[in-house]
């Protein structure tokens, strides 16, 4: 696959190349040699290695156009390699069969294979996965998976990954940080599972058209593949509708190539999946981040804390210790060009008619047509269709319910939505009445069950009364993190940390307030 | 036979549609028109001239058929010109005919009736293809059938569908053929300056700018169309000066203006911006505001609101 990465990469630039001007070799080298040295000076890097881009640079201008083709090639595999690592498709296979165990096997405590049996067995009620899957599996059997979660916590990689096994579904590969790569335990198998190395910091063209191409070509492969759409973790909790795509762009020049190469029965679906914490580990930093206005809009997850052992640990206890405490949706797929597809996989219009979906890709005579602003606007069109997919596929657990509730109450108190107004009341006088907290959750389950747009509860909460789910959340949102949420006092709930309080009711920020 | 990517369709042969047919084939472009009404299609066939635009003298490389499916094998590039009211019946028709490879635009200047959406919003649904767009400017069907030059804009969120657009659509001296991005504007200024036609011709005066991108309403598609429309030429004028005369006007007999007029102003209703002069005109349409109160009602709510 590396080779046909290197071919595509050069022969596309090679050819862009002729138009001259920012598309020149010799641009698109110093490109990569001035940022190249910037990184390094900045991180304080070996005088060598800057001395080595620095010569490349200086050498540009006196070399023949086969010279810059060869440099360009040589820095294409150099950048394939270091995106594919020692991914090897065998291993790859027999990794992925021998999956439950393996996993039961790494996330157990003590590591032994008993112990991990058991500790996937206990994960069995904690993580579940429901949903289209019936369809999704159609899909997997028939084309390609390409899954696109929403992205709340660092550790959603695992989460979807057992979601994805709790579902009979195949697993994926997945562009990560090249800092999970560090623990070469976990590298290991992160590498032969199918993950593939992005670093962050390298921003030039070059690099992300290397990446890129990986990414088809994996595709065009059959690889089933894992993107994370919204970019970096949410920070505000607020179900995601501003898509940033990224890699979700491969799709459509992985399906235009499988179609020009006569396979338009090669199918890609892509999934919208929901994963549904009834609480998340890193909360109290995330919505400190957003309300510092200081989370930021990235590519694809960079800052993935599952390299430290003791992180998972931490995760897994707390998970063991709630019931049903994540839960992975799974929508109706998509293909690449956002229309719904039938039971059986193919591909239907907006008006529920079949539609071929080679068809999208195909010029006036039926030939294949390349056209990168259509097929930006493609992508868009299917990050439109994913972004209303999640509200509705969105499971509010007793935590994000009754945080609503009390939100609502506390803030028809204060006469302000506005938390950095809340922010500023002094803690103590942050009391919500019991009895005003059950009647706001009680109409806020009935407007919940009248609008299925909105996403559903949890259905472990479905059967409970409202002082039950009150009883539950306030168990979860009073003991996870380092200092409580809410506590109970008689007849009031004391709201101790108004910003986690903001956070987790923001679950439910597309429920409009209500209209009283 | 010829290329089917030099091939323009039209579907609906209604004035404007049958004027921008006619001017594409006197140029030398393939046209095939659409229409349901078999008694149009006959027309065309053995007189050359369309009953509802009889100034229009139409060449024989205008094509003119009553299947969508000729339509749809005959040409990639279509334009859906057809009235507000028959949007979505039409695009779900040739919907089922299309596939993802096409390009529609349409060229309705009014919000679709009766959902009030924006004529794209239909297409999206009730189209296969996501290649969409929309045409407008000052373009009337009396001018276009006389060749006089005019100017239009086609708008679309893929660049492919403009570069077509002014590709297929370019027949000078008559018809010269602008791109725009800003589809939503577009849309809306096309919609909005029929609405505002008709308060033109109510107090033979008035006029406004607002939307989605400010310029593009002081464009071809608002401005534009609004100083080409102000005459007794246009249909929506035409109502603004019977209703001056207290005429009363059957609904059946209302232009694309009058609907226009009642969608912009529950559109401004839902994004809460004032529209004095449509409401006031509205209120005219509807029986609700003798046209002399007409001045003071847009003079008080202007002095409201300053």
């Amino acid at each position: 696959m590396l080779a046909e990465v290197e071919r595509r990469v050069v022969a596309r630039k090679v050819g862009d190349a002729r138009g001259g001007g920012d598309a020149s070799l010799e641009y698109v080298l110093n490109d990569v040699a001035y940022c190249e040295i910037r990184r390094l000076e900045a991180g304080n890097g070996r005088s060598g290695a800057i001395e080595r881009w620095r010569d490349l640079s200086r050498r540009l201008l006196a070399m023949t156009e086969a010279d810059k083709q060869e440099a360009l090639r040589g820095l294409v595999r150099h950048y394939g390699r270091d995106v594919v690592g020692n991914f090897d498709p065998r291993v790859y296979r027999f990794a992925t069969g021998i999956g439950p165990s393996l996993l039961g096997f790494l996330f157990s405590p003590t590591g032994s294979l008993r112990e991990g049996v058991r500790a996937i067995a206990n994960l069995d009620a904690r993580i579940h996965a429901d949903g289209e899957i019936a369809v999704a599996r159609t899909c997997a059997e028939r084309g390609t998976l390409i899954v696109t979660p929403t992205h709340s916590s660092n550790m959603d990689s695992p989460a979807i990954g057992l979601g994805l096994l709790r579902a009979g579904l195949p697993p994926t590969t997945y562009g990560a940080g090249k800092n999970l790569f560090t623990n070469p335990f976990i590298s290991y198998f992160m590498r032969n599972l199918g993950a593939y190395r992005v670093d962050r910091r390298l921003k030039f063209e070059l690099y992300k058209d290397v990446l890129k191409e990986y990414s088809t070509v994996l595709l065009e492969h059959g690889y089933h593949s894992l993107f994370f759409p919204g970019g970096t973790r949410c920070r505000s909790n607020i179900v995601e509708k501003n898509l940033k795509l990224g890699l979700l762009g491969t799709t459509v020049t992985a399906y235009k190539n499988s179609v020009r190469d006569a396979a338009p029965h090669k199918r890609l679906y892509i999934v919208p999946v929901t994963i549904n914490y009834r609480l998340v580990l890193e909360a109290e930093t995330l919505i400190d981040d957003y309300l510092a206005e200081t989370g930021k809009s990235r590519y694809i997850i960079t800052d993935d804390e599952f390299s430290r052992i003791g992180r998972i640990l931490e995760f897994f206890r707390k998970i063991l210790a709630h019931e049903g405490s994540v839960i992975v949706r799974f929508g109706r797929p998509l293909d690449p060009f956002g229309n719904d597809v039938t039971d059986d996989g193919e591909s239907i219009d907006r008006a529920g008619r079949p539609v071929d979906p080679a068809s999208f890709v195909r010029g006036a005579d039926g030939e294949v047509t390349d056209d990168d602003q259509r097929d930006a606007e493609y992508t868009r069109a299917l990050g439109r269709r994913l972004a209303a997919a999640y509200p509705r596929l969105t499971v509010l657990h007793a935590t994000h319910l009754v945080a609503r509730a009390v939100y609502d109450t506390i803030a028809r108190t204060a006469g302000t939505r506005d938390i950095y107004r809340l922010i500023r009341v002094p803690p103590r006088q942050l009391t919500a009445d019991i009895d005003a907290v059950l009647e706001q959750l009680a109409r806020l389950r009935a407007r919940l069950a009248q609008t299925p747009a909105w996403g559903a509860e949890h259905p472990l909460i479905a059967a409970l009364t409202p002082a039950e789910i009150l009883d539950d959340a306030v168990r979860g949102l009073s003991s996870y993190h380092t200092r409580p949420i809410v506590v109970r006092l008689d007849h009031q709930l004391q709201i101790d940390d108004v910003k986690l309080l903001y956070y987790y009711q923001n679950r439910t920020a597309h429920v409009p307030p209500e209209q009283r | 036979m010829s290329d089917r990517r030099d091939t323009v369709g039209i579907a609906g042969a209604g004035r404007f549609g049958t004027a921008l047919g006619g001017v594409l084939a006197r140029a030398g472009r393939h046209v095939v028109l659409w229409s349901r009404d078999a008694e149009i299609v006959e027309a065309i066939r053995t007189t050359r001239r369309n009953p509802r635009l009889p100034a229009a003298q139409l060449p024989p490389a205008l094509e003119v058929t009553l299947d969508p499916r000729r339509l749809a094998s005959a040409a990639r590039f279509v334009i859906l010109s057809v009235t507000s009211i028959q949007v979505r019946e039409r695009a779900r028709q040739l919907g089922a005919v299309l596939d993802g490879s096409h390009i529609v635009v349409h060229a309705v200047g009014a919000l679709a009736q009766p959902s009030k959406q924006r004529v794209s919003q239909v297409m999206e649904h009730e189209l296969p293809t996501l290649k969409i767009g929309a045409i407008a400017g000052p373009a009337l069907p009396d001018d276009l059938a006389d060749d006089q030059s005019v100017s239009i804009v086609v708008a679309s969120a893929f660049d492919e569908v403009t570069a077509e657009g002014r590709r297929l659509l370019n027949a000078p001296p008559v018809l010269r053929v602008y791109g725009s991005r800003d589809l939503i504007g577009v849309e809306l200024a096309s919609a909005l300056s029929g609405a505002y036609t008709v308060a033109l011709g109510v107090s033979d005066g008035l006029g406004v700018a607002a939307g989605a991108e400010a310029r593009t309403f002081a464009g071809l598609a608002g401005l534009g169309n609004l100083l080409v429309r102000a005459s007794d030429r246009s249909a929506d004028y035409a109502l603004g000066r019977r209703l001056a005369e207290r005429a009363a006007i059957d609904e059946a007999d209302w232009p694309e203006g009058a609907r226009a007029l009642l969608a912009g102003v529950e559109l401004a209703d839902q994004l809460g911006v004032r529209v004095p002069v449509l409401r006031s005109v509205s209120g005219v349409l509807t029986g609700h505001v003798q046209p002399t109160a007409l001045a003071s009602m847009v003079g008080d709510s202007v002095a409201d609101a300053e």
